[in-house]
């Protein structure tokens, strides 16, 4: 390899890399000019160098990084408990018709229930701690994580399940050989579905009920006046979904080579 | 003894799962001997693929029997092997992983199990391949993948469900001959289910026809063929032709009704 070819490829990662996200820097630029200028209140949106430096104090005092691991623990227990029960029952419903008649109408009934409408109900059952906001990550995430094994453990091609019996699997064996990796992509979509909405149950319990957290931080910075804080929080709350649903992309391409 | 005879007699299969009961097969009876190769044509919708279900024991007989090697069938078993028409491979396993699965079923050791699956790979022609997805496969190799997985834990029978219907004709050719040297070489059974009056006759001793909707018995015809000569000249020969004549005319009859 010669070095002009190594400085072509890198020139074109470059144009490549810049027309991804030029639109993002206009807008940024945008946001600063405006602000500087004044031609809007500080206190409905400051400029995006005050946002910077308010999130980096936020940063080096540790509250954001406590925030963030706090939101981050209650969300992801949350969808843990929903996972941990919602694929297998998902599978099951599909596999057994009595689970299935069972939870079935459940799904019917609970699935378009708009979850943050329960917040008031779980403050009063459970209050507003962490169990409280984990039981409600976990109830809200549990029924596209439990509908997408649902219906791709009931897609499962009755050839491959044939062409494991004639090869001499014994019936109690097939959901392990053959429905659990068949349907592996469509459980981990749900499972995609279910992270960004385990954020978002989380962020708005802690805006309406307090107890840490980044939606605490980012609504505290709108009661108190210090809008810095409340955009320093969405640029966090921002980087964590963008970090997270990456990881989850990386995830799936591994586990799923063969797909 | 593990001979690969199949007897039907008086098979009725009745689907119940509509509202109204659909008689697929009526009043069917036939034998096919140890090592015989044994086509079934028939218009679409005789039941000529549930009948093979039947024989496979994925289904079960509305009355009547079907006795393998003089035992009634009752479920799936390794002395008989379906070659699909879709392939059915296990798309999150590799060739390998494809061809050594019903060996590990049937609890063969690791060494011994690759070694076989190597030699099934290797007859046909898939050598090279053992790492790959079946994604990656073409059509004809998926079938070459689904008869290697079917050959490498050596069923009596083969029951092969318009294994090469979905080919175009020089693959076809080339994996019909394929077949017809492996038919030799093991001295297996095969029950072929084609809609193809030219593959029945260039590949089999004896072809059923089947009447159109119920499916039954309505002629089995003897094909005599040179089979020490190459294909094109069986394919050019009187013989072929008059057969293939005789089983088209039969079948035509048939397919007169439906149109």
């Amino acid at each position: 390899m010669d070095v002009t070819n190594i400085a072509r490829i890198s020139r074109h990662d470059v144009v490549e890399g810049a027309k991804s996200i030029y639109s993002l820097i206009l807008l940024i630029a945008l946001w600063e000019l405006i602000t500087q200028a004044g031609l809007i209140h500080y206190y409905f949106l400051p400029p995006l160098s005050d946002v910077l430096i308010e999130g980096y104090e936020l940063t080096v005092s540790g509250e954001m990084i406590q925030a963030s691991l706090l939101t981050l623990k209650r969300a992801f227990l949350g969808l843990l408990i929903a996972t941990v029960l919602g694929v297998p029952i998902g599978i099951l419903i599909a596999r057994n018709r009595f689970v299935g008649w069972f939870f079935d109408p459940i799904i019917t009934i609970g699935y378009p229930v708009p979850i943050i409408s329960l917040i008031p109900v779980f403050m009063l059952w459970f209050g507003i701690g962490d169990v409280s906001k984990i039981i409600l990550v976990g109830v809200g995430t549990f029924w596209p994580i439990a509908i997408n094994a649902r219906n791709s453990a009931r897609a499962v091609n009755q050839n491959l399940i044939w062409s494991a019996r004639m090869m001499g699997t014994p019936k109690r064996n097939l959901v392990w050989k053959v429905v659990v990796p068949d349907a592996a992509p469509g459980v981990l979509t749900g499972i995609q579905i279910a992270l960004p909405l385990s954020l978002i149950i989380t962020f708005v319990f802690e805006m309406v009920a307090g107890g840490g957290g980044l939606g605490h931080l980012e609504i505290q910075g709108v009661r108190s006046f210090t809008s810095t804080q409340t955009y320093a929080t969405l640029i966090a709350i921002m980087l964590i979904g963008f970090v997270l649903d990456g990881t989850l992309r990386k995830i799936r391409r591994r586990l799923l080579r063969w797909a | 003894m593990n001979e690969g005879r199949v007897i039907a007699s008086n098979v009725e299969k009745v689907y119940r799962s509509e509202r109204t009961p659909t008689t697929a097969i009526e009043d069917l009876s036939f034998e096919v001997g140890d090592g015989e190769f044994f086509s079934v044509v028939g218009p679409s919708g005789c039941g000529k693929s549930t009948l093979l279900y039947l024989i496979a024991g994925f289904l079960d007989v509305t009355s009547g029997m079907i006795t393998v090697n003089d035992h009634a069938v009752e479920g799936p078993g390794t002395d008989r092997g379906v070659v699909f028409q879709d392939y059915a491979l296990f798309p999150w396993k590799t060739v390998m992983g494809n061809v050594t699965y019903g060996l590990a079923e049937n609890g063969v050791p690791k060494d011994e199990r690759r070694e076989t699956a190597q030699h099934f790979i290797d007859t046909m022609g898939l050598d090279g391949f053992e790492d790959t997805y079946p994604k990656e496969l073409s059509g004809g190799m998926k079938q070459r993948v689904g008869l290697a997985r079917t050959l490498a834990y050596d069923p009596k029978i083969l029951l092969m469900d318009e294994p090469f219907g979905a080919l175009d004709q020089p693959l076809r050719e080339a994996l019909q001959d394929n077949l017809l040297d492996i038919w030799r070489e093991l001295g297996k059974t095969v029950v072929f289910i084609t809609h193809d009056v030219e593959e029945a006759v260039y590949l089999s001793e004896r072809v059923l026809i089947m009447t159109r909707h119920p499916g039954t018995r309505k002629q089995v015809i003897d094909i005599d063929l040179d089979r020490t000569q190459d294909r094109e000249a069986i394919i050019t020969s009187e013989e072929f032709t008059e057969t293939k004549n005789e089983v088209w005319r039969s079948l035509r009859e048939e397919t007169k009704h439906t149109v």
